[in-house]
């Protein structure tokens, strides 16, 4: 039982305390705790030790200096230690702290130690209730918003198709759940071609070298000891521990979320735990399905805009080929063209000229898809505009050239083979530019091939072409053609070559022309057995009769 | 967003408003604590901070952010947040800074909640 003069001092003491109490809240418990304890008992210095996880460490001292020394073993009853006076604050049977007085009278120790010890004790175990108290809170705090985070994460990722928000979203969640320092996030297509790469803080590694990284698919490895993922090998010299997860689907890997150095409050780098590990893997396996959803829509995009391309280029190409065939006495005309899904840049025509004369042409531009058939249209505007003006063959193709290099992108050009026949003489007069060889086959067979008279048009300033005539006897039979044919694969690869094109012409020549060029078209189909070609393919033949 | 958070400080009478620009995290929460201590000390009344650059905070940055309300509190000031991305929005109101700090959508309407009765903050 508390003695009367004993609990006057209690409540003297519960009065000094008061005011630090309720009005310095801003200055830290400890150093108001010294500071009353010592004006109150009249101590030149009070000394407080508080437990910091296992060990006592001064939290404060009134004089704001270095205090004694705790004694050795700690006493566990108030006693005095040389010119120290310690009293354990004790409350609920548990010592919260150490409070050391220095100058005390003598005869205020038992009175010091049961109003001193009581309340202080009382006051710090409250403190520390508190302060575990608003920890847990924080804990609970923060677990749940890991779990409203990662629903979050779901709902966002689930309408989220545009894969550099996507990856930005799960890299900064994951950095900022996991206390991370620093993260990167790397994504990877089929072929191992970087598709998003971000980091924060620094990047932990090129990204080049995530690609190799042997992590088990959607389960994150945590390494604290030094910065080396085990199952990767791999060395970061950029940070100290790391914490990483390969983003997978269906054992596909798509990239790799890495997070490093875990902070504290202290400035410290704290160890990745194994519910960071967890949080991770679950960034990562939701982050996988949503990466592959947004991937598959850019890819179902960009084709969508390839067919819509190639769907233009087709018509521009349809309209620019000639609808009919002319029909010119003295010859037997028949002319093809296959475009393949990539549409080239082929262009076949005809000009019927003064004195029952007939020009053609077959060209091959450069590029494919809308470029290319751009470009076709181009030339298909310069041929028409020059042919009734140019005086030559090789005039036609130069101011074709001049067009080109005026109103074409550049690194633009084509190979073009122009003939023009002449029905009733035979006389035929071409310039090849830089074209396949034409094969003109004599009625008993005899071959010849018409080689190129010059570099193809548009592709060398200040070029020249040479023009070159035949005579074509009745019967004889004149093939131009575009690479596209000779060009075409088998399933190993395989060109069909000029030879088989020669054979099947020479063979053929007795036939309508119509008939042998659907049959050369028809060799050529089964030769490729159905595989894709990449080229237009494009055959004239040009009889004469 | 930059790297490490800078901390950009505009003070108009007693309201001082902090443009934060990169990660709140034990850097930027520590740089953030330094400032509205320093601010406070100079006679602030009302802290507001401006999170318009910052897309990311951590646990040891909100709870630096606590500590700093909690200071502001038992000064009698006030602190208010504004400009929140939507997950930084719903983090602070799970992690309770929202029971004690305003949060506005704009920094005019964080001023104009700041401005004394009848006076209406302005740009210098």
């Amino acid at each position: 039982m508390t003695s009367a003069p004993a609990a006057a001092r209690l409540g003297e003491f519960w009065k000094a305390l008061a005011d630090p109490l309720r009005a310095r809240r801003e200055e830290p418990l400890p150093r108001r705790l010294v500071e009353t304890a010592a004006a109150w008992s009249g101590a030149r210095r009070a000394t407080l030790y508080m437990r910091e996880k296992d060990a006592w460490v001064q939290a404060a001292c009134s004089d704001e200096q270095e205090g004694p020394a705790l004694p050795d073993p700690i006493p566990t009853a108030a006693t005095s230690a040389g010119a120290v006076f310690w009293v354990p604050l004790e409350s609920e049977g548990e010592v919260h702290g150490h409070l050391g007085l220095e100058g005390v009278s003598p005869e205020d120790t038992e009175e010091l130690a049961l109003s001193v010890g009581f309340l202080l004790g009382a006051l710090i175990a409250a403190h520390r209730l508190s302060r575990l108290v608003k920890e847990a809170e924080f804990e609970v705090k923060t677990r749940l918003l890991e779990l409203e985070s990662l629903y979050d994460l779901g709902l966002s990722l689930g309408g989220q198709l545009d894969l550099a928000a996507l990856g930005d979203e799960v890299l900064y969640r994951s950095i900022s759940l996991t206390d991370a320092g620093k993260g990167t996030l790397v994504l990877f297509d089929d072929g191992g071609k970087l598709l998003f790469e971000r980091s924060l803080g620094g990047d932990l590694l090129p990204a080049d070298r995530f690609a190799s990284w042997r992590l088990p698919d959607g389960e994150a490895v945590i390494n604290n000891a030094a910065a080396t993922v085990p199952t990767a090998g791999e060395r970061l010299s950029s940070c100290q521990k790391c914490l990483a997860v390969a983003i997978s689907v269906l054992g596909r890997r798509l990239g790799v979320l890495a997070v490093a150095d875990k902070e504290s409050r202290d400035g410290s780098v704290l160890d990745f735990t194994a519910t960071d590990a967890r949080l991770l893997s679950l960034f990562a396996n939701q982050a996988a399905a949503a990466i592959e959803t947004a991937r598959l829509h850019k890819e179902a995009i960009e084709k969508e805009r390839i067919e819509r391309e190639l769907e233009l280029a087709a018509a521009i190409q349809r309209e620019i080929l000639p609808r009919s065939l002319p029909e010119i006495a003295g010859v037997e005309l028949a002319a093809a063209n296959l475009p393949t899904r990539q549409v080239g840049g082929d262009y076949y025509d005809f000009f019927p000229l003064s004195n029952g004369r007939l020009g053609f042409l077959v060209a091959d531009v450069s590029g494919k898809g809308v470029p290319a058939a751009l470009l076709v249209s181009t030339v298909h505007a310069a041929v028409h505009l020059s042919i009734d003006e140019a005086k030559t063959i090789v005039e036609l193709v130069e101011r074709i050239d001049r067009h080109l290099r005026r109103y074409a992108a550049t690194r633009k050009f084509l190979t073009l083979f122009f003939g023009i026949i002449e029905p009733e003489s035979g006389a035929l007069r071409y310039v090849s530019a830089g074209h396949n060889p034409a094969l003109l086959v004599s009625a008993s067979g005899t071959l010849e091939r018409l080689d190129s008279t010059g570099v193809p048009v548009g592709m060398l300033p200040h070029a020249s072409w040479r023009e070159e005539t035949r005579t074509m006897q009745p019967g004889d039979l004149l093939a131009v053609y575009t690479d596209g044919l000779t060009e075409a694969v088998d399933g190993s690869d395989e060109e069909f070559g000029l030879e088989r094109l020669e054979r099947g012409i020479a063979e053929g020549r007795a036939l309508p022309a119509k008939r042998l060029c659907d049959e050369v078209l028809l060799k050529v189909a089964d030769f490729a057995r159905g595989m894709p070609q990449y080229d237009d393919q494009t055959l004239l033949l040009l009889r004469r009769t | 967003m930059s790297e490490a958070c800078k901390i950009t400080v505009e003070r108009r009478d007693d309201v001082a408003i902090f443009w934060t620009d990169g990660y709140i995290n034990n850097q930027g929460g520590e740089e953030i604590a330094r400032q509205a201590y320093t601010q406070l000390e100079a006679g602030a009344r009302a802290l507001i901070l401006n999170l318009e650059k910052t897309r990311i905070v951590n646990s040891i940055g909100i709870s630096i952010l606590i500590e700093v309300l909690e200071k502001v509190m038992d000064r009698k000031g006030t602190l208010a947040f504004c400009a929140l991305t939507p997950t930084i929005d719903k983090t602070f109101r799970i992690m309770g800074l929202a029971q004690y700090a305003a949060i506005y959508p704009t920094l005019e309407e964080a001023l104009k909640a700041a401005a004394p009765p009848g006076e209406t903050a302005q740009r210098p």
